[in-house]
């Protein structure tokens, strides 16, 4: 405020009353998890209107189902939580993103989620230009993901709706009026993306994506403005039959319609007028209609009268509602659902689990500070899951006889790919097959895990001569596939030389996993020393935050 | 890949068809970089010339075109979706642009890339 009156005023008042009315200056994390919640709730209303604006036949392209599913996920991740902090709720949510990404447009809504939670780091409660910031953030992120980021799609009213809200933000301190600002830039957006992408503006729609981020903003703004999106919060309660009110029963019509010189105007406008939520998209030849109506007849017998019908779907939405519903209360896990071979996977760090997750990892059971899990630890895990078969990868050999007396006391089909170190585990998951069968698995990824080689660096705890290598305790040792290789005064020192052994410059990749007692600047600092060393190879560096083990090196 | 017309043969190289698939995976949400598939290929490497064509691989086993992908996927995404996404997205590119069937799309994941700020 650069009024020095106006100064004066605000702080006279108490401290969330504004001059106007009730504004809204901050949020905390109990607010944020309810916003997501009527963005998802007013995205559910709309999904198939999203689906409809599918361009591409791809399989799993319902662009509209996989943002909700994945909206759901993160929901279900921060329902239990009673966590006020608006950096613990932002944070469980960009895991839930993460974890139950489905399609193109799930991984990208992760990726926003993961910039707002990364912005939001730390903080109790967001305000406009935090909330802006957040907004940047997650723009920025989401536009890392990719090497040629396409406009006219979900990226283009991202961006755009942040660079709104940072405009906004510097007027206005209620979130209402900065959150409305945001959605209006967003439809704008979304309405120009036709000009932006020559292949939409041929199907005459705009972009999916865009759509549905653009209903997520417009969800909050309604419930942050008290209007209602029948929001259900219990998602606890795995089966509530919620039904769509106002009129949402009826049928899902749709129908290709095929003829010559089809007047398209005329057409949608006669169509619309038969029921809700109509799409009618094409040219003189060919026109796709969507309808929902209670009467489906009506647009079919139209259409039928004006050309040759094809590809006729009549479903009856309330039926399909409750089966949506019904099947996503059965399906607990987030992962694959099309396998049933689980996996259980062992890690020492939280960033190993995290890659670990990400590689589809049906369980992952953490090490500790012992590193090891015990057998009941391990059988527990496999227990859980819903699959018969499982696959332990105990990325340890001294794990390895728990996973054995894990498999004996289970009752379930249990192999164990004898991992004996992290990137073992990681090269057998790649090379994890959800069509192959228990065997096949076993055996390819037992072969992949061979083909790793691995270096831990660590401290020696007593001095022994080994292999011709002189050890004093306290020294840097390093292990090449679990045999000690060489040792030295400074963790680079060994790493050389034990990579120098490998003869790396045989290898494509190699990936550096730095353990909690290194922090980011050395590990940085590693890599490119590495690097230099050797410019044919890739060079990726990873946070395992693995304790005792300052490096875990890979190389494939 | 061939195809008879009746004016002639219709050819399409697996470096053309390695083109059309580029394009597709630079744009595929989760990318983040191209790697080299085959390991000892030292040789293959040298005389490759173009950057954005390494980590594509076209096969053509009697009339099927199989592709594999081995990509660098960024750290902090769910890769099976984004595997999927590449697999479609390759896969419906190449079939618009030629007209044929493509029989196998598969992504080998190489690494994941983590964004400087995590």
């Amino acid at each position: 405020m650069v009024d020095g009156k106006a100064q004066k005023v605000q702080e006279d008042r108490p401290l969330r009353k504004h001059e106007t009315g009730n504004a809204i200056l901050t949020c905390d994390g109990q607010g944020l998890k309810r916003l997501l919640g009527a963005g998802t709730a007013w995205l559910e209303r709309h999904t198939d209107a999203i689906n409809s604006l599918n361009v591409f036949p791809v399989p799993d392209g319902d662009t509209g189902t996989n943002m909700l599913l994945t909206m759901q996920a993160t929901l279900e991740e921060i329902a239990n939580s009673p966590e006020h902090s608006v950096s613990a709720i932002a944070h469980t949510a960009a895991h839930g993103a993460l974890m139950g990404a489905r399609g193109n447009s799930g991984v990208i809504l992760s990726q926003i989620l993961r910039g707002v939670a990364r912005s939001l780091d730390k903080k109790g409660e967001f305000n406009a230009s935090e909330f802006a910031s957040a907004m940047k953030e997650a723009t920025a992120t989401a536009y890392k993901g990719v090497i040629k980021p396409v406009e006219g799609t979900i990226l283009t009213v991202v961006r755009e709706a942040a660079e709104a809200a940072v405009t906004a933000a510097a007027e206005e301190e209620d979130l209402r009026l900065v959150l409305e600002k945001v959605v209006n830039e967003a439809q704008e957006s979304v309405a120009k993306t036709p000009s932006l992408l020559p292949v939409l503006a041929k199907a005459g729609v705009v972009d999916a994506g865009g759509q549905g981020l653009f209903i997520i903003l417009e969800g909050m703004l309604r419930y942050i403005r008290g209007e209602t999106v029948e929001v259900d919060f219990a998602l606890e309660t795995a089966v509530d039959l919620h039904l769509p009110s106002e009129g949402e029963y009826g049928y899902d019509v749709q129908f290709i319609i095929q003829g010559q010189d089809l007047n398209l105007e005329e057409i949608r406008d006669t169509i619309a007028a038969m029921g809700e939520s109509t799409l009618v998209v094409g040219d003189s030849a060919t026109i796709k209609v969507h309808i929902h109506t209670e009467e489906p007849g009506t647009p079919l017998n139209y259409g039928a009268s004006i050309g040759s019908l094809s590809k006729i779907t009549v479903e009856n939405m309330q039926e399909q509602y409750q089966e949506f519903i019904l099947s996503q209360a059965q399906s607990a896990v987030t992962s694959e659902e099309i396998c049933d071979i689980a996996t259980v996977v062992v890690a020492q760090g939280p960033g190993f689990a995290r890659v670990f997750e990400s590689l589809g990892a049906s369980a992952v059971v953490p090490g500790g500070q012992t590193m090891n899990p015990s057998t009941e630890e391990l059988l527990k895990a496999a227990e859980d899951l819903q699959t018969d078969q499982v696959i332990i990868l105990p990325n340890n050999s001294n794990i390895i006889l728990a996973a054995q007396q894990a498999q004996r006391l289970s009752k379930k089909n249990i192999r164990i790919v004898p991992t004996r170190t992290i990137p073992q585990g990681v090269s057998a998951l790649l090379a994890f097959n959800y069509q192959a069968d228990l065997d096949t698995n076993a055996k390819v990824m037992e072969r992949a895990a061979g083909e790793v080689q691995t270096v831990e660096i660590t401290i020696a705890n007593r001095s022994v001569q080994l292999n011709g290598v002189d050890v004093k305790k306290g020294e840097v040792i390093g292990l090449l596939n679990d045999t000690l290789a060489a040792s030295g005064s400074s963790p680079e020192q060994v790493i050389e030389e034990v990579l120098r052994q490998m003869k790396a410059e045989k290898y494509e990749i190699i990936t550096i996993y730095y353990g909690e007692d290194v922090t980011q600047g050395e590990a940085e600092t590693l890599a490119a020393r590495i690097s230099q060393d050797y410019p044919e190879q890739e060079i990726e560096l990873i946070n395992g935050g693995q304790p005792h083990y300052l490096y875990t090196i890979s190389a494939e | 890949m061939m195809e008879k017309t009746s004016l002639g043969k219709i050819e399409v190289s697996p470096t053309a068809i390695a083109s059309l698939a580029s394009r597709a995976v630079l744009e595929s949400y989760g990318v983040v970089g191209m790697s080299s598939g085959s390991l000892g290929s030292g040789l293959a490497e040298l005389l490759r010339r173009d950057s954005h064509k390494r980590g594509i691989e076209v096969r053509l086993e009697g009339n099927e075109i199989i592709i594999d992908l081995y990509v660098i996927i960024e750290y902090g995404t769910r890769i099976s979706a984004v595997a999927h996404n590449i697999m479609s997205n390759v896969k419906f590119s190449v079939e618009k642009s030629l007209g044929v069937p493509v029989a196998e799309v598969n992504v080998h994941v190489r690494g994941l890339r983590v964004s400087s700020e995590d």
